[in-house]
C-alpha cells in the first residue's frame, strides 16, 4: 500500500528528528585491535602485505610492527554476532531509522558510499571507540533500485587516550525495492528490472474518483445540490458552495481540445512518444489523457475521439481515448 | 610467504600512472571470513537460504569488502602507512564466483603542510568490465 501524502508527512517529520543527533552514547570496540581479527581479514581479500601479517618484517616498517590494514577502520567498533537482533529491537537511532522505514514499506537497504580518513594506523592493543552522528535523511528519491530515503552518518574513532583514528562518512538507500520478485525469477540483480508505470498519487479529494476509473467507468465530479460538473475533483462546489460531491460516468465521447507529442525525458516504464490529449468532453468538462491507435503526425484538434477504461500490464487501470473511425 | 614492504618514491610518480593490477575471485567463503573479520553479520552476505528468500540470485559480497580489495592494492602500492584518506562509491553489488580486479590511476601531486602526497581515482570490475566500486584516494609518498 502506498503512503497517503499525510502518512508520508509523518514518516518524513519522524526522520528529521534524528538528523544532528549521535545514535547512541559512544561504543567501544568489543576487543581491543588484535592479530587474530587483522588475520581473518586479510584472508578475505588475499591481503599478504607483510605490514599486517609478519611481526619480524614489520618490525623494519614505519611502525616498528604489525598495524590493521587501514580500511578495517570500521571493523573494531561493529556489532557483530549481536547486529541480527538489531533489525526486530534497534538500540541506537541508525537501527530505529531502518526499523521506521521497513514498518512502511521500505523493507530493503543497500550502502552507495563511503569516505573513511585515516589519522593514524591502528596497533594491536589499540582500544577503538566510535561515536556516529546522523548527518542528513534525504527527500524521498527514485533510484533504479527503487524509491527510497538516503541516510549520510559521520562515524569518528578515538583510541584510549582519546585521540583521533580516524573517521568514516556511510551513505545508505532504505528503499521500496522496484520488482524484486521479478529480478529474483530472471536471476537478474533488482536494478535490472522493467519498471511499471508510476502509480497516480491518492488524496483526500482524487482517490474517489480513482475509485470510479476502478469500475470501468470515466468519472466526471458531479455536485450534488447544483448538477455543476468539475475536473479536477475538488471538496467543494465552486458554484453553490455545497460540500456534497459525487460522480456521474461519462459517455467517453469527446474531441482534441489541445495535444503534445512527448518523445523526451523518456521515463522507464512508459511507450514513446507519448500522444498526451486534453480532451474535451460532450459532458463540457476537460481531461487530460493518452491519445492510443494514432500516428503523432495524424493527431489534430478538433479531432473526434472516444475514450474507455483500459487495464495495463501493471494491472492499473487508466481512461484513454482512440480516434473514431 | 609474506610479501616484502613497498614505499612509493614522490619523484618517479606521474599522472597516468597505474598501480600493479590486482585480480580476486570471489567465494563464498571469502565472504564468509570477511563477515567474522568485519563483524558485518547481515545474512544477505553469508546465509544463502536467506538470500534467496529476501528476492535475490545468491549471497554478494560486503561493499566494504571490495573497498578492502581495492586498498590491498592502494596499500601494497603506497607502502604501508601512507593510505590517509579513501572515497568510494557502491555501483554494483558483487557475486560469488566473479574475477575482480583493481585499477588505480594516478590524477595528480603535491605538497602539503603534512608531506608529499599523491592522490589516485580508482575502480574495481568484474570479468566483464562491469563497475563494483568507484573512488579516489590520497597517499602519501616519500
Amino acid at each position: 500500500m502506498p503512503l497517503t501524502p499525510d502518512q508520508k508527512k509523518e514518516l518524513e517529520a519522524k526522520l528529521q528528528e534524528f538528523v544532528g543527533k549521535p545514535i547512541g552514547p559512544p561504543k567501544a570496540g568489543r576487543d581491543a585491535v588484535n592479530e587474530p581479527m587483522i588475520r581473518a581479514w586479510c584472508d578475505a581479500m588475499g591481503d599478504a602485505n607483510a605490514a599486517y601479517l609478519d611481526p619480524e618484517a614489520a618490525k623494519a616498517s614505519l611502525h616498528e610492527g604489525i598495524v590493521a590494514q587501514p580500511t578495517m577502520l570500521q571493523a573494531w567498533t561493529m556489532d557483530g554476532f549481536e547486529m541480527h537482533k538489531g533489525y526486530d529491537e534497534p538500540v541506537n537511532g541508525v537501527q530505529r531509522i531502518h526499523k521506521l522505514l521497513t514498518e512502511h514499506g521500505y523493507t530493503s537497504v543497500v550502502a552507495t558510499n563511503t569516505e573513511q580518513g585515516y589519522t593514524r594506523y591502528l596497533v594491536p592493543g589499540d582500544e577503538v571507540t566510535e561515536e556516529t552522528v546522523i548527518e542528513s535523511v534525504s527527500e524521498e528519491k527514485a533510484t533504479a533500485l527503487g524509491i527510497g530515503y538516503f541516510i549520510d552518518t559521520r562515524t569518528r574513532y578515538t583510541d584510549q587516550n582519546g585521540d583521533e583514528l580516524g573517521w568514516m562518512t556511510f551513505r545508505v538507500l532504505k528503499f521500496i525495492p522496484a520488482q524484486q520478485t521479478a529480478a529474483a525469477d530472471s536471476g537478474e540483480t533488482a536494478a535490472a528490472a522493467a519498471p511499471a508505470r508510476i502509480k497516480a498519487p491518492m488524496g483526500h479529494d482524487n482517490a474517489p474518483w480513482w475509485n470510479e476509473v476502478e469500475q470501468g467507468k470515466i468519472p466526471i465530479q458531479t455536485c450534488n445540490q447544483c448538477g455543476k460538473l468539475f475536473h479536477p475533483p475538488r471538496p467543494m462546489c465552486g458554484e453553490c458552495g455545497a460540500m456534497d460531491m459525487g460522480y456521474i460516468a461519462a459517455s467517453g465521447k469527446g474531441t482534441v481540445h489541445t495535444f503534445t507529442v512527448m518523445h523526451h525525458p523518456q521515463f522507464p516504464g512508459y511507450d514513446f512518444p507519448i500522444l498526451a490529449v486534453l480532451i474535451d468532453l460532450e459532458e463540457g468538462t476537460r481531461l487530460m489523457s493518452n491519445l492510443l491507435g494514432c500516428k503523432p503526425e495524424d493527431v489534430h484538434i478538433g479531432m473526434a475521439v472516444q475514450g474507455s477504461v483500459e487495464e495495463g500490464d501493471d494491472g492499473m487501470k487508466l481512461p484513454v481515448f482512440r480516434p473514431v473511425a | 610467504m609474506a610479501k616484502p614492504i613497498a614505499k612509493l618514491r614522490y619523484d618517479d610518480i606521474s599522472e597516468g600512472d597505474e598501480a600493479p593490477v590486482l585480480h580476486h575471485e570471489l567465494t563464498r567463503t571469502d565472504l564468509v571470513v570477511y563477515a567474522g573479520a568485519s563483524g558485518d553479520m547481515n545474512p544477505m552476505h553469508t546465509d544463502e537460504v536467506a538470500a534467496k528468500a529476501a528476492g535475490l540470485p545468491s549471497v554478494f559480497g560486503h561493499g566494504m569488502l571490495s573497498m578492502g580489495i581495492l586498498g590491498r592494492a592502494l596499500t601494497d602500492w603506497a607502502g604501508v602507512g601512507n593510505l590517509k584518506a579513501f572515497r568510494t562509491r557502491f555501483t554494483k553489488q558483487t557475486w560469488p564466483g566473479e574475477t575482480l580486479t583493481t585499477r588505480i590511476v594516478v590524477t595528480g601531486k603535491g605538497q602539503v603542510e603534512e608531506g608529499k602526497r599523491v592522490s589516485v581515482d580508482l575502480t574495481l570490475s568484474n570479468q566483464d568490465g562491469e563497475v563494483k566500486l568507484d573512488g579516489s584516494a590520497i597517499v602519501a609518498a616519500a
